[in-house]
């Protein structure tokens, strides 16, 4: 698929057992440095059990993972990764949170405050910096926990349903700030989402998870050009990537018996 | 973008109920004497009772002071020794079930009890009041405390691990500051119950005299408006501690109550060297 070299992230094999439960089954992936990857797939089919074990926090049962190269399995801190929810610190301010790593690691210097200050004020929270969480609303809270993530410095960042929770309007905004930032940054990123359109207008490739194991099914594509606007959600190429998608979770889900996504015991 | 409502303003309404309050209790006490008629060396007027704190007042002033003393210094102790010990024993387990049931214990025990001994070991001076005070106080900062370190969100301690957070520091700006709630919920509990402790320390034995140990003699005496008018002077301290408490509260949780966070908690952001919006 890609030369040695250039994988940034290598999966190998990994399986994973919630006592008798198979959460996972013999996933491999590679993960090229600087791509944009979204993990797409039904809830409950091991997407968030797999961040968990690349990010360190879950000792897999089997397998490998490696960070150029190196084996990084059980061994938290070397990713970033903005969990589901945006646990942001409530007593802590914007900019509080966002140098909750150099804070936790050695302590924010002030060098590291006006790094952040300057990174927020890029990306738009500038008048917030002095506010606390809650006097944010849920899209500034992710836009803060994605800052918070970003200033931790790693190359790799894990991003599990982040915009899981907002409404489609502040969503969409989100996805081209996001795309900005990563043209910007850098930087590789893994995207966890159940969300169709949103998995093929971020990534380069699209994988598709399949439940019960939860395992890869596909891997797809996506040759739509950057930058990309709204208006490829509705171009001819998106749209024919989108039904070929649709199709790939929906013949799973008749597979496992009764159609619209039910499933029959096993 | 300007604070929501002052906070200021929000003392003054408050204030204002605490005087309604404490005025119906007034009004009440004076009603009970009109509708029983009941005679004042049983129970004198509100009136009587305030009178006689006004015409001692240099006596009242020395008790008063002396009570006071005693509360807010046993107060302070069982604070922190309430704090230091929830931290011990949420951070090592075994100490934590071995000193768990003898706290439940301590507290068992009637205090009363526990009074006279104290006294046998330490004296007439002010430790053995500090030590009951203490003891009052601790149980419920030490169980609000551990239930607050106890039920911290383990996705926070998680997202600190995968920050590389070390354990101090995770300890520190996670968990921490998660039971800051829970620690003041136990300080005003303890700040109402404090005054107690004076008095029953006062009342086993005093070199110095205090408003319990004034108390006790006007009842020998049969001063029954000395005996309420040392009353509304403890009740006085009791509501002050309380409130004092949650004016500490305000002001070391301003995340509770405001949206931006004030200059003296780390309100100062750095200006920007470049121009605001690219
Ligand atoms: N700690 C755990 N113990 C037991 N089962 C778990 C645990 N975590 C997740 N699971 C199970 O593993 C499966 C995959 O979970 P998860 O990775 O959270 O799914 P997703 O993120 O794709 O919605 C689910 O069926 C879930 O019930
Ligand atoms: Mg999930």
């Amino acid at each position: 698929m890609s030369t040695e070299a250039s994988v940034k992230l290598a999966i190998r094999n990994v399986t994973h057992n919630f006592g008798t439960f198979r959460a996972l089954s013999d996933v491999s992936l590679d993960i090229r440095d600087g791509e944009f990857v979204c993990i797409l797939g039904a809830s409950g089919c091991g997407k968030s059990t797999l961040f968990n074990a690349v990010s360190g926090l879950l000792n897999v049962s089997a397998g490998q993972i490696l960070l150029d190269g190196q084996s990084i399995a059980g061994k938290p801190g070397q990713v970033g990764y903005m969990l589901q929810k945006d646990l942001l610190l409530p007593w802590r301010t914007v900019l509080g949170n966002i140098t909750l790593g150099a804070s936790l690691t050695r302590g924010a210097s002030k060098a590291d405050r006006e790094k952040a200050a300057e990174l927020a004020r890029h990306y738009g929270l500038g008048d917030f910096l002095r506010h606390y969480p809650r006097a944010l609303s849920g899209g500034m809270r992710q836009r803060v926990a994605l800052m918070r993530t970003i200033a931790a410095g790693r190359e790799l960042m894990l991003l599990d349903e982040p915009f899981g929770a907002l409404d489609s309007q502040t969503r969409i905004g989100m996805q081209q700030w996001l795309l900005d930032i990563w043209r910007e940054m850098k930087r590789t990123v893994m995207f966890v989402t159940h969300d169709v359109d949103e998995a093929i207008f971020l990534a380069d490739r699209v994988v598709v998870m399949l439940p019960k194991p939860g395992r890869i099914g596909w891997i797809v594509d996506i040759p739509i050009p950057r930058p990309r606007r709204m208006d490829c959600l509705t171009s001819p190429d998106f749209v024919e990537i989108k039904r070929q998608v649709m199709e790939m979770l929906y013949s799973q889900a008749t597979l496992h018996g009764v159609p619209g996504g039910l499933k029959v015991p096993a | 973008m300007s604070e929501t409502t002052s906070p200021y303003r929000e003392y003054a309404r408050h204030i204002g109920l605490w005087i309604i309050a404490i005025a119906l209790i007034f009004v009440a006490w004076e009603l009970v004497l009109v509708v029983t008629g009941l005679p004042a060396y049983v129970i004198p007027s509100p009136a009587k009772a305030i009178g006689v704190i006004f015409d001692n007042i240099p006596l009242m002033q020395q008790l008063t002071w002396q009570t006071l003393g005693e509360t807010f210094w046993g107060y302070v102790v069982g604070a922190i020794l309430g704090v230091v010990l929830a931290v011990i024993m949420s951070q090592v387990p075994i100490i934590h079930r071995l000193l768990y049931p003898a706290l439940v214990t301590s507290q068992a025990v009637p205090i009363v009890a526990i009074a006279a001994p104290l006294v046998i070991i330490f004296g007439f001076g002010l430790t053995p009041k500090l030590i009951i005070v203490a003891w009052i106080v601790f149980f419920p900062v030490v169980v609000n405390v551990l239930d607050g370190l106890g039920s911290v969100d383990q996705d926070q301690v998680n997202l600190a691990r995968l920050l590389g957070g070390t354990r101090l520091r995770t300890f520190m700006i996670v968990r921490l500051p998660a039971c800051i709630g829970p620690l003041f919920s136990g300080l005003k509990i303890g700040a109402c119950y404090a005054v107690t402790g004076a008095v029953i320390g006062e009342w086993t034995a005093s070199s110095h005299i205090g408003l319990g140990t004034y108390l006790l003699t006007a009842n020998a005496q049969m001063n029954t408006a000395g005996v309420y008018g040392a009353m509304l002077l403890l009740t006085a301290i009791g509501i002050g501690s309380f409130l004092l408490v949650v004016i500490v509260e305000h002001f070391a949780t301003p995340w509770r109550t405001r949206m931006t966070a004030p200059g003296y908690f780390g309100g100062n952001v750095p200006t920007s060297t470049s121009t605001q919006k690219v």
